[in-house]
């Protein structure tokens, strides 16, 4: 029944982010100063160290965009894989993919967003 | 080691992921390839912006509206007394028709309860007079000496005020 019913929600909100097709490029010129300090200062130590209030809120607004530049397919995996460390397994369960099509989904959103992220720390003076 | 071979590596799995191994061989190239060095960082970036965002989400379904947990436990009760308030909504929808289904059966049964003892009357009546008029009148082939008077009388008048 709760996988019945999670299948159906995901599926829903999948057809929700489809229909929006909105997905915008993120671009240096539309990140602010703080922003920009940010991926600075970010990307120059080496250790990923605890965030402070204001870099937390900067934090989430760029991961924010940067999931709004994947497709809803993508932007699952990659949530639901890198950022809530669900298995290959669990995600298939939920969405009613394949193994291997969630495995695909993930590389291609890592990629995505690694490039994304990689036009902005090169233009952020890296 | 190729470019390409950095980056798959970087792909194929969360940053989080990556075993100590993998990182010291992308570490050992990076030191060689400014191209898969800024790939590292990116995909750094993108692990932390993910986690914290996570973190985030996580925290605000913790910190919920204060009166979400009243509000549940509001539409709970509401629920656990709906039994009441549905019959009311019930008997209201179709009381007419359940008190005209009513009267209709109390009239049925006063008829099947109250009418068939008029009749047993009728029938004690005919018990005692074994004769109507009819029999008396048109069987003229009938011995006339079998009937008393009173028995002719009693069954002629008994007919007539059935007849009334």
């Amino acid at each position: 029944m709760e996988g019945w019913l999670t299948r159906i929600a995901t599926n829903t909100c999948l057809n929700m982010l489809r229909s929006a097709k909105r997905r915008p490029e993120l671009i240096t010129s539309d990140l602010s100063e703080d922003e920009t300090d940010f991926l600075e200062k970010v990307s120059s130590s080496s250790e990923s160290g605890g965030l402070d209030a204001e870099q937390r809120v900067i934090a989430v607004d760029l991961a924010e965009r940067l999931l709004g530049t994947l497709s809803p397919e993508d932007r699952l995996a990659l949530t639901m894989i890198d950022g809530e460390g669900a298995s290959v397994n669990e995600v298939a369960e939920v969405t009613g993919w394949s193994e291997s099509k969630v495995k695909v989904r993930a590389f291609r959103a890592r990629k995505k967003a690694r490039e994304a992220l990689e036009k902005l720390l090169g233009h952020s003076g890296h | 080691m190729k470019d390409n071979h950095i980056t798959e590596i970087l792909d194929g799995a969360p940053f989080t992921a990556l075993s100590a191994s993998e990182l010291n061989t992308i570490r050992a190239h990076n030191r060689s390839c400014g191209e898969c060095a800024n790939a590292f960082a990116a995909a750094q970036l993108s692990s932390l912006l993910l986690k914290e965002r996570t973190s985030e989400a996580a925290e605000n379904a913790v910190n919920a509206n204060p009166f979400f947990q009243t509000r549940v436990l509001a539409v709970w009760r509401e629920q656990q007394t709906g039994g009441a308030w549905s019959f009311r909504r019930w008997w209201n929808a179709t009381g007419a028709l359940v008190a005209s289904m009513a009267a209709t059966t109390a009239a049925l049964a006063v008829l099947m309860f109250v009418a068939p003892a008029t009749n047993t009357t009728d029938q004690q009546t005919a018990a005692l007079v074994p004769y109507s008029a009819e029999s008396v009148v048109l069987d003229q082939d009938r011995d006339d000496n079998q009937l008393t008077n009173d028995q002719v009388i009693s069954a002629i008048y008994d007919d007539d005020d059935e007849g009334k």
